[in-house]
């Protein structure tokens, strides 16, 4: 609330930013991106190999902005966001693991049969 | 300060009880905080819209229209992603600028992801133009209410960041690096990194997934 | 591509028209005319003592957390009188329409109401009291005492406060209209699908109510983000972590649900506006939509809320306890913690409210087990609760009664709770009244912990004390109410009664159904007798209170004046121990005043979220009379308003050394209900 003298330019989060560390973070998304983009186009996988490999290079993408975009850490300025990401992070997969999970238990005992070899694969399979 | 480090069990007369010094609340890092915990909040909300889609895309659901792997096309989506990226990129620039101190860098840089941003959207239009021309919109099935929505969801925040960098351009030339326009330059690196995030996954999720 | 609309529709007013307004309705003419008469009591005294500039100084366009928390429990009181009338016209409806030889008035075939304006009642009394009520009461209380607690002078984000209050008034404003003007849904407060699609309710109802639980909901995730930033940033030297008052933690605990869990209401409300508005097929029955993809969603967000109203119930309890029993609270670690694993759990176990829909036996173990595992930080809490009041010195002043009833009721309602977990017994008493009994003990000891913090705080806030007497015999009232209606429920739950029936078939039932009625008699009772408390009290406004009135009171908010001056606190205190007061006392420096003054820096009061509110409101209503031009307007109003606001200059005002020292010598011209003089604001604070 008060109205300090202080120049906000020497605030710590402003200092943290980098030339050097966000060229390496969107060099870093766009590489891993594209590979994951590479392996959907050869179509050689089996699909849960497929899936976990872009997931993993999702979740790596993901790691390298928090690190280098977010900046995120332990330093004061920036240990309150870590600690509230880490605790969203269950939610995320809680409330999208467990959803996806439930309806497919739902489904071979709810829904007619369906010939499943022309359909997609769902995430679980 | 004079914190004492353990707790007699009652005060004494010479027991620290006023602060009259403290007033040097941080508010810089309480606003990014307070961002940062709206961020969550609006993570959570793609995270609903993720479980949605995750139900959704399922061959139960397209009703005999089209299903992911008929209307994604993953090199189209890779352009989306370079836009984003560099947006991105760019304006993490910008406030290498600000840290610089320079007005006409901040400008330049927020102008430059601006129009990357405009980019984006622009591809998401034509992509959505093409499916609804095919009879492929969000009324077709299930499925294709999840895709269209979860999509524009995330156009929807790249439209109102590129109206708050409208904003800040035109703040920072008014007035320079105030307190307030520092931090909300901050917050607006915060939002934009952030649409990056949620785009990697919706592009690994939707559209590269969608095409096995 | 808006949808097909059954009914007239014009560009001007949407599907607006005379008809809308039901004037012909005998019950619905008599709840306007009782509203009437409340609105012109509040109203012209305000007129005739010319308190609008007052109102609008002092309260509209106020920042202050403590003037926004009164509001914010204002209006749930309001709304929670709207709520227990709709409770009551639902049980006078059942006594009547019990059997088929059961009596009938006005145009029902049984009892008095017809089937779908009782759906109505029932769907907006459950609305009401969750969304409209309860949270903002609670959150209302969070926003006075909190701050106060952690040693601040306001919230990090004042501005937004006051922006969130108005979002949740405009909340409460929209169910309120849809008495009025239109209908309110009949699906049920969970929103049951498909009933709530288009085709099966093709009226305005099921739209009020997806926009009156949208706007507010969004007031309280910006509420959230404020609770955190200020329980993070703002607490006084000195107050670690583990000196944090336990109502503090959980106010953090529950603001953490609410920051994560609003926003999966927030989609699947979207969705189901999205299938009403543009025709998509998130839910519909054919299409490829999921109906139970709803009811997922919306069980994700609504077990996490359930646990959002309880967790500062809790907190309150382990307030009031300790002062009450003269002890310090046993086992704080322990409280902390099991605030914190409850807040963790309840995101595990949302699909206990549908076990029914058919998922596999492994799918409903896992939430049965987990839902099992809430018991056990409840019961760590319980434990430390009855070990603080073992060997007490105990005082059963209305706070403290309050606090006693609601731990039986927690006990009833946990204990049924652990029934409903296991499926094999969930499948057999789903959608009956006995699940209804249960959560009603659940929430009931919410709205005791309610009562029993506002008995507790209110001389802190207002400088005088409820009247005892009056506050015992509302208490007495409203338990014997509790008891008759909810002890009869549980029986009628286990004979086979369902939920939300018009009729009842079965005429066995009457007995029981009429020992609710009386019950619910006995609540009518006590809403008078707190009419009545608030008059006494009124009366004797002159009798002077201690900046601690209950004496053995343990933490920071006490330490101020009472009434709390608008700055909180003169200077900042340093906080030297976990029951800061209470260690004070114990050396006998509780009165000892800073040595000197130092200027304060205040926000200034600003119009702006009442405008905020305001456009919230046309575009709310815009939207479910599908007013494009009215919706349209209003939603481009709040985004130039809130851009035009990041250009003003903000910089607050300064109290000098001098008005300080003379308000803190005369207490009551600093108190939040007093009229301050305007102050000019600070120019050109920002320097850079
Ligand atoms: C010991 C902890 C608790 C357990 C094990 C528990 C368990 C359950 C279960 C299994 C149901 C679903 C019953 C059914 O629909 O068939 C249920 C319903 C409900 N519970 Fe609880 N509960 C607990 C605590 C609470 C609390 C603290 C609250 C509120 C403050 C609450 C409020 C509700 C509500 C509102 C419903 C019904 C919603 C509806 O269908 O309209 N419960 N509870
Ligand atoms: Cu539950």
């Amino acid at each position: 609330m008060a109205a300090h003298s202080r120049d906000p330019l020497t605030h710590p989060e402003v200092r943290q930013a980098t030339t050097g560390g966000y060229a390496a973070g969107y060099g870093v998304s766009v590489i891993l991106m594209l590979g994951a983009l590479l392996i959907t186009q050869q179509h050689v996988l089996a699909y849960p190999t497929f899936l976990w490999l872009i997931s993993s290079l999702v979740v790596l993408s993901l790691f390298s902005q928090a690190a280098l975009f977010f900046g995120l850490g332990l330093s004061p300025v920036q240990a309150w966001k870590s600690v509230s990401l880490i605790l969203a992070l269950p939610l995320f997969v809680f409330t999208i693991g467990l959803s996806v999970w439930m309806f497919n238990s739902l489904y071979p005992r709810t829904m007619p049969a369906m010939n499943m070899n022309t359909s997609q694969p769902t995430l679980l399979q | 300060m004079a914190i004492p480090t353990h707790e007699t069990s009652h005060a004494t007369p010479d027991s620290v009880l006023w602060q009259p010094e403290v007033e040097a609340h941080d508010d810089l890092a309480a606003r990014t905080l307070g961002f940062w915990l709206y961020m969550m909040s609006d993570a959570l909300l793609f995270a609903g819209l993720f479980a949605a889609y995750g139900v959704l895309d399922h061959a139960y659901n397209t009703a005999g229209g089209p299903g992911a792997r008929q209307i994604v096309h993953p090199l189209d989506g890779f352009w989306q992603t370079l836009a984003v990226m560099t947006s991105v990129f760019a304006f993490s620039l910008a406030t290498v600028a600000m840290k610089m101190r320079s007005r006409p860098g901040v400008i330049l840089y927020t102008s430059i992801a601006l129009v990357l941003g405009l980019v984006f959207i622009g591809l998401e239009i034509a992509d959505f133009r093409a499916l609804i021309a095919q009879g492929a919109g969000p009324d077709r099935s299930g499925f294709l209410s999840a895709f269209f929505v979860l999509i524009a969801t995330h156009g929807l925040h790249m439209v109102f960041g590129i109206l708050w960098m409208l904003v800040m351009i035109v703040q920072v030339a008014r007035s320079g690096f105030t307190e307030h326009i520092v931090a909300r330059l901050l917050n607006l690196r915060l939002f934009w990194q952030f649409q990056a995030s949620v785009w990697v996954c919706v592009y690994a999720f939707v559209y590269l997934r969608g095409a096995f | 591509m808006p949808v097909h609309l059954q009914g007239p529709w014009s560009p001007l007013l949407g599907r607006l028209s005379l008809h809308a307004i039901p004037y012909n309705n005998s019950i619905i003419l008599f709840a306007f005319a009782l509203a009437a008469v409340a609105a012109v009591a509040v109203i012209a005294p305000v007129l005739y003592f010319k308190k609008i500039p007052y109102l609008w100084r002092e309260w509209i366009t106020t920042v202050d957390h403590k003037k926004i928390g009164v509001m914010y429990i204002i209006v749930g009181l309001v709304m929670m009188f709207r709520g227990f009338f709709d409770g009551l016209m639902i049980r006078t409806q059942q006594v009547l329409a019990d059997g088929p030889h059961s009596p009938h008035f006005l145009d029902a075939l049984h009892g008095y109401i017809p089937p779908y304006h009782f759906d109505q009642i029932y769907s907006s009394h459950g609305t009401i009291m969750i969304l409209f009520a309860v949270t903002p009461i609670l959150t209302g209380l969070t926003n006075v005492i909190v701050p106060l607690q952690v040693g601040a002078r306001d919230m990090a984000f004042p501005y937004l406060n006051a922006v969130s209050l108005w979002l949740t008034t405009v909340g409460a404003a929209l169910v309120m209209v849809s008495l009025f003007v239109g209908d309110f849904s009949a699906a049920g407060w969970v929103g049951l699908i498909p009933l709530t699609e288009l085709p099966f309710s093709p009226g305005v109802g099921v739209d009020y109510w997806i926009w009156a639980i949208q706007i507010s909901s969004i007031g309280t995730t910006l509420n959230a983000v404020n609770m955190i930033a200020t329980i993070v940033t703002m607490r006084a030297p000195g107050m670690t972590w583990l000196r944090l008052p336990i109502f503090t933690w959980t106010t953090l605990s529950t603001n953490i649900i609410g920051l994560t869990a609003f926003p999966v209401l927030g989609v699947a409300l979207a969705l189901l506006s999205a299938d009403r508005y543009i025709g998509t097929h998130f839910f519909t029955a054919g299409q490829g939509g999921n109906l139970m993809l709803y009811t997922n969603l919306f069980w994700i967000w609504g077990h996490p809320e359930v646990y959002f109203l309880v967790l500062p119930a809790f907190g309150i309890f382990s307030e009031i306890i300790p002062t009450f029993s003269e002890r310090p609270l046993f086992g704080y670690v322990t409280m902390v913690a099991a605030t914190f694993a409850i807040g963790g759990i309840s995101w595990l176990v949302w699909l206990h409210h549908f076990f029914t829909m058919g998922a596999g036996p492994a799918v409903n173990t896992f939430f049965s087990v987990a839902t099992m595992f809430v018991g056990v930080p409840t019961g760590v809490k319980v434990f430390n609760w009855v070990f603080t009041i073992y060997r007490g010195r105990l005082r059963f002043d209305t706070p403290m009664l309050w606090c006693v009833g609601g731990l039986f009721l927690l006990l009833i309602g946990g204990l049924t709770g652990m029934m409903l977990a296991m499926p094999a017994i969930d499948y057999t008493v789903h959608n009956s009244v006995f699940v209804v009994a249960h959560f009603h003990c659940m929430v009931l000891l919410v709205a005791y912990a309610i009562f029993g913090a506002v008995t507790f705080w209110f001389p802190k806030v207002f400088g005088l004390q409820l009247d005892e007497r009056s506050g015992k015999l509302f208490f007495w009232t409203f338990s014997i109410g509790t008891i008759l209606v909810f002890v009869a429920m549980f029986g009628l739950g286990f004979m086979g009664e369902t939920r939300r029936l018009d009729y009842l078939y079965d005429p066995q039932w009457l007995p029981l159904l009429i020992i609710q009625e009386i019950g619910i008699g006995f609540y009518s009772l006590s809403v008078l007798i707190f009419c009545w408390m608030l008059y006494v009290t009124l009366r004797h406004r002159h009798a002077h209170v201690e900046a601690d009135p209950w004496g053995t009171s343990r933490t920071l908010e006490w330490l101020t004046h009472t009434p709390v001056p608008f700055y909180n606190f003169a200077v900042t205190p340093q906080v030297n121990a976990r029951d800061e007061l209470d260690w004070r006392r114990r050396g006998g420096m509780d009165r000892k005043l800073p040595d000197g003054y130092a200027p304060v820096h205040m926000p200034s009061n600003t119009m702006v979220p009442a405008l905020i509110g305001l456009f919230a409101f046309g575009f709310g209503f815009g939207m479910i009379w599908r007013i494009w031009w009215m919706a349209g307007f209003s939603i481009v109003a709040v985004i130039v308003l809130v851009i035009a606001r990041s250009f003003q200059k903000t910089p607050g005002y300064i109290l000098s050394t001098d008005e300080i020292t003379a308000m803190e010598r005369r207490v009551e011209g600093s108190s939040i209900v007093a009229e301050q003089p305007s102050r000019p604001p600070l120019v050109e604070a920002e320097v850079h």
